[in-house]
């Protein structure tokens, strides 16, 4: 089975040679293909670090990153943001929708930003998947924080990522509407063998996942 | 590349957020389209005005040639061979006194033209048949007056008048004439018919007469071989001069360059300074969307696109403002008809030129670019990685190698664009030059002052704290608002002193220096008679009398000073035309000689030439140049002894050129006369002129006041052309306090948890403003002395004086409608509702 993301000895620093800060401290591992491995560990471990690094958000200060085969480190900003919109779909938090963008514009960006344009039907039938075809014309501020968290979701998908990175995507939502989206990702993820990766606090959600990876002070525990 | 779908994307995407975020956008919107107006009409009413004089170069020039043969007439055998080429008008112009009978007299611009006049276009005049009686079917002597006379001498048709002694009726009044004279717009013109000139004599009593033949030409196909032909039959004698349509209207066109290259640069002002707020507001969007963004950035999107999007947006505001402000221009025109005298003539028509809208929408492109540069490239400072810590830190302009590069090239081309297109390279370049230097040296000012506060903060009071904190922040007012405010500020300033000085040499300075009267057209017998007909009126007159004569300047080492001296030398009158010299055995001592000896008196077989220095050095003279001088067809040559300092300022009898006496007694000449008296003007005018009908008697006061009039207007167009500037910092100074009002109703809404009541925060606010405005206006007002100081001294020569009141009214309105504006722009931050913060709303 081919390896979705590879993580070789990568290691993340911040701050002056005199008081580095290690985010990360030489970890390896690798999820497979149609793997979905939740990262837990405490506040300030690396679970989001490893995020961004795998999304190309972040340069590793050593090591290797392989997205499907592909190095990534020391690839330009250009194609990063290439191999990014054509291999991963991230969830955040905060879900970060744009605001004067109603739920079908926010969901279309992301096609948009990979040169697939006139696709409205296709968004339009994901955000139906997702109970949301009442709310298309909707501007965010007009759509509650599940919904919004919804469309967020749909907006990762549309691409049909081949990788999810999801950073703690029911942090900001209630027990009802966090199994909604997590029964979303994972059905999504089980339905087109596509790789999630989850950071999460929350325990019963990290079980659920086919493996967890444990962080510590930087360090795989 | 991108593709057509990704460019289909951009224009998608762009549309739709300016559509959704116009209101964020106003201030690019209104300052882009305030300052491209100005611009758009600047360009459309000169661009008609040149349209105008183009299509009537013939009717402006009066014929297909205008051939000038001076004081003397042009010989039989050459009228005769003209006359052959088509159809001739001879005009006779002299200056001399118009009395109304009995009563006060003017002095006069007076042609006397024959029944083939006008040429080409026609007189209008008031009976329409006015003109068409004087010229062919007058029963008695008759002169046509123009407005200026009429209200002067309280003149109606049928009043009688005298010119020269000879009594004339007031046939009608002159509305306008094809051949436009500037005497006939600005100063008072008559007409009379030519045969009636001739019967009377009336161009025997005077010696400085110009004689100007316009032909017709024969409708033939070659008009340029008539026009050679013409050259040829008159290139003999050099006292005759030819121009053609294309030389017409030059003094008007040379008005029209220097105030629309003014305008320009004020347009161009206003953009800078608009370009300042588009920088600022773009700044601020690009902050106020920082997560929009970065979330762009998550899904893929790289900085060049966004960029992109933002940049297409820019230029969607810059096509549409700029299109607006063109349709507006373009029927300026219509409204400048209005403006205009009617005396002109000039019916100016709107004309759509797809280049001229290209010429205003490249400067407002060059202008966006330069100043969205910096703002839009700090997106690349935006990092997706935020999304995940939420911690987004506002961005600042972006200065990188590469963008120094493009902005320094797009600036080298914005004002070489401007400076090629002006007649003025120099000027144009020093003004860019002096307004880029004021730019930094106001950015160094809020820098200044922010440095200063920080080193002596030690005030107690609440108010104090809180404006100094306002000032020392990140996001302070105090760069953008010294730089903008300032700049208006210096330009209005600087505009308001050099027009003021001008105001002041003209109504105090040169009065208290001028005599009250000149004399002109005194014959050599008569001045004599004069003088003692003047001493018995007052006894305690001063009277100076110079003699002169008529002449024009050949050349210079042999070289005909055409060649020499171009049309754009600041000396280049002295040797345009005819001109008076005078002559002198001993130096005059309000004349300084600079270089130099005065000549041995008594040497009658040659000639000698005392030069004033400042055309001497503009014309490139040296001592002991040859000079060659045709006087009264003759050319004679003279050898450069000395230059003079002559100051022109106290309006006394100054000549440019001084020859020995020695020489000068065989010319004819007449006399020229001042006279200062403690008797009225008035008074002495018309018992002159009733004596001597012959002699002008020309009233200083009257021309003062006419400068003076002509100078209110100026000074009046000038400073509310640069109010415009002053409007766009105040706009760009609104809409920077507009963008900082989250921050500060945050800011104000603390204070007012920890117990800060709303006196204290607008008197922390006043103070802010008032150690802002009171820093910048101190550069201001320092630039602005020092820059008219060079304008005053340098340039017009005179003294520079400073006005109080007038600095105080200028600095205390502008600062009494900024603080109001910004006052209102910050209504919603005075008494901010707590409950928002709570929620975290």
């Amino acid at each position: 089975m081919n390896a979705a993301i590879q993580f070789n000895d990568v290691s993340l620093t911040y701050g002056p040679e005199t008081d580095l800060v290690k985010v990360l401290n030489s970890i390896s591992f690798s999820v497979n293909d149609d793997e979905i491995v939740s990262i837990v560990g405490p506040s300030g471990s690396g679970k989001t670090s490893i995020i961004m690094l795998a999304a190309g958000l972040e340069r590793a200060t050593q090591g290797s990153i392989k997205i499907h085969g592909q190095e990534i480190t020391g690839v330009k900003e250009n194609e990063l943001s290439d191999i990014r919109r054509k291999n991963i779909g991230i969830v955040f938090q905060s879900f970060y929708l744009i605001p004067n963008l109603t739920a079908l514009e926010n969901v279309l960006l992301s096609l948009e930003a990979n040169q697939k344009y006139n696709l409205d039907s296709e968004a339009k039938s994901l955000l139906d998947e997702f109970g949301l075809s009442h709310r298309i014309n909707h501007l965010p501020s007009e759509l509650s924080g599940g919904e919004q968290q919804r469309v967020a979701i749909a907006r990762a998908l549309i691409n049909r990522p081949k990788i999810i990175l999801a950073d703690e995507p029911t942090g900001n939502l209630d027990s009802a509407n966090s199994n909604t989206m997590i029964d979303l990702l994972f059905d999504y993820s089980r339905k087109s063998k596509t790789s999630l990766v989850l950071v999460t606090h929350n325990n019963p959600l990290a079980e659920r996942c086919d493996r967890i990876i444990e962080l510590k002070d930087g360090k795989i525990a | 590349m991108l593709d057509y779908q990704q460019l289909l994307f951009i224009h998608r995407y762009a549309l739709r957020d300016i559509t959704r975020s116009y209101k964020k956008l106003w201030v690019i919107s209104t300052t882009l389209f305030i300052s491209l107006l100005l611009l758009s009409l600047t360009f459309s009413v000169k661009h008609s005005l040149s349209n105008e004089i183009e299509a009537n170069s013939k009717e402006l020039l009066g014929g297909d040639i205008q051939i000038s043969s001076g004081i003397e007439p042009l010989q039989g055998l050459i009228l005769e061979q003209l006359s052959e080429l088509g159809q001739i008008s001879e005009t006779v112009s002299l200056a001399t006194m118009l009395s109304k009978k009995g009563d006060t007299s003017v002095f006069v611009d007076l042609r006397a033209v024959d029944g083939n006049y006008p040429l080409y276009g026609e007189m209008k005049t008031i009976p329409a048949n006015a003109g068409q009686e004087l010229l062919h079917d007058a029963k008695r002597p008759t002169v046509l007056i123009n407005e200026n006379i009429q209200n002067q001498l309280r003149l109606n048709i049928a009043d009688e008048v005298v010119i020269m002694g000879q009594d004339f009726v007031v046939g009608g009044v002159i509305a306008s004439v094809p051949d436009l004279a500037q005497s006939a717009v600005f100063g008072e013109f008559a007409i009379i018919n030519k045969d009636q000139f001739d019967e009377f004599n009336i161009g025997s009593r005077d010696s400085f007469l110009k004689h100007d033949y316009r032909l017709k030409l024969n409708q033939t196909e070659d008009d340029g071989k008539q026009i050679e032909l013409i050259k040829s039959i008159v290139e003999s004698d050099k006292n005759i001069n030819t121009r053609l349509p294309k030389d017409s209207g030059q003094s008007l066109r040379r008005i029209i360059d220097n105030f629309s290259n003014f305008l320009n640069l004020v347009s161009v002002s206003a953009m800078i300074i608009a370009g300042i707020g588009i920088s600022n507001t773009l700044l601020s969007f690009v902050n106020q969307r920082n997560i929009s963004i970065a979330v762009k950035k998550s899904l893929g999107f790289s900085s060049n696109i966004i960029q992109l999007i933002y940049f297409y947006e820019i230029l969607l505001i810059l096509i549409f403002t700029s299109i607006l402000a063109y349709c507006i221009g373009v029927m300026s025109p219509l409204l400048a008809n209005d403006l205009i005298p009617k005396s002109f003539d000039i019916d100016l028509q709107t004309s759509f030129s797809f280049i001229s809208y290209l010429n205003i929408f490249f400067i407002g492109l060059l202008v966006v670019l330069i100043f969205s540069i910096p703002s839009l490239y700090s997106i690349s400072a935006i990092k997706a990685v935020a999304l995940f810590r939420n911690t987004f830190q506002p961005v600042s302009l972006h200065f990188s190698a590469k963008n120094i590069f493009y902005l320094t090239l797009l600036v080298v081309v914005l004002v070489g664009y401007f400076v090629f297109q002006t007649e003025q390279q120099f000027f144009t370049l020093l003004y860019f030059m002096a307004f880029v230097v004021t730019i930094f040296i106001f950015y160094g000012v809020s820098r200044l002052l922010i440095s200063l506060l920080k080193r002596s903060f030690d005030f107690s009071s609440n108010s104090y704290k809180i404006a100094y904190r306002n000032i020392v922040a990140k996001k302070s007012l105090a760069p953008i608002m010294t730089i903008s405010l300032g700049i208006g500020l210096t330009l209005l300033l600087t505009l308001s002193f050099v027009a003021n000085n001008l105001k002041h040499e003209i109504s105090q300075s040169i009065p208290s220096m001028a005599p009250d009267m000149f004399f002109v057209s005194i014959n050599k017998g008569e001045k004599d008679d004069l003088e003692s007909f003047i001493k018995s009126i007052d006894p305690n007159v001063e009277l100076e009398f110079s003699p002169m004569a008529s002449a024009s300047f050949v050349a210079l080492n042999g070289t005909p000073i055409e060649e020499i001296v171009s049309g754009d030398n600041r000396s280049s009158w002295i040797v345009r035309g005819d001109r008076r010299i005078s002559w002198l055995e001993k130096p005059n001592q309000d004349n300084l000689i600079v270089r130099g000896e005065w000549w041995e008196p008594g040497i009658q077989d040659q000639m000698f030439v005392s030069m004033d220095s400042r055309a001497a050095f503009d014309l490139g003279m040296k001592l002991n140049d040859k000079i060659t001088l045709n006087i009264l067809g003759r050319d004679v040559i003279g050898t450069v002894k000395n230059f003079r300092k002559v100051d022109y300022r106290d309006i006394s009898i100054n000549f440019a050129i001084i020859i020995n006496e020695a020489f000068a007694t065989k010319l004819p000449y007449e006399y020229i006369g001042t006279l200062k008296s403690e008797l009225s003007a008035d008074t002495i005018q018309s018992k002159v002129i009733g004596k001597f009908p012959n002699i002008s008697a020309i009233k200083i006061d009257r021309i003062l006041s006419k400068v003076g009039e002509v100078l209110n207007k100026i000074f009046i167009a000038v400073t509310g052309i640069s109010l415009i500037v002053i409007v766009i910092g105040l706009i760009v100074i609104v809409s920077a306090v507009m963008v900082q009002t989250t921050f500060r109703r945050y800011n104000n809404l603390i204070y007012k948890i920890l117990g800060v009541n709303f006196p204290t925060i607008l008197k922390a606010m006043t103070l802010e403003f008032a150690i802002i405005y009171l820093t910048l206006i101190i550069f201001a007002l320092t630039v602005a002395m020092m820059g008219s100081y060079f304008v005053v001294e340098n340039i017009l020569l005179l003294s520079w004086s400073f006005d109080p009141s007038l600095t105080l009214w200028i600095v205390f309105s502008t600062a009494a409608v900024s603080f109001l504006l910004i006052l209102i722009a910050n209504r919603n931050i005075f008494n901010p509702k707590v409950y928002p913060l709570i929620r975290n709303e």
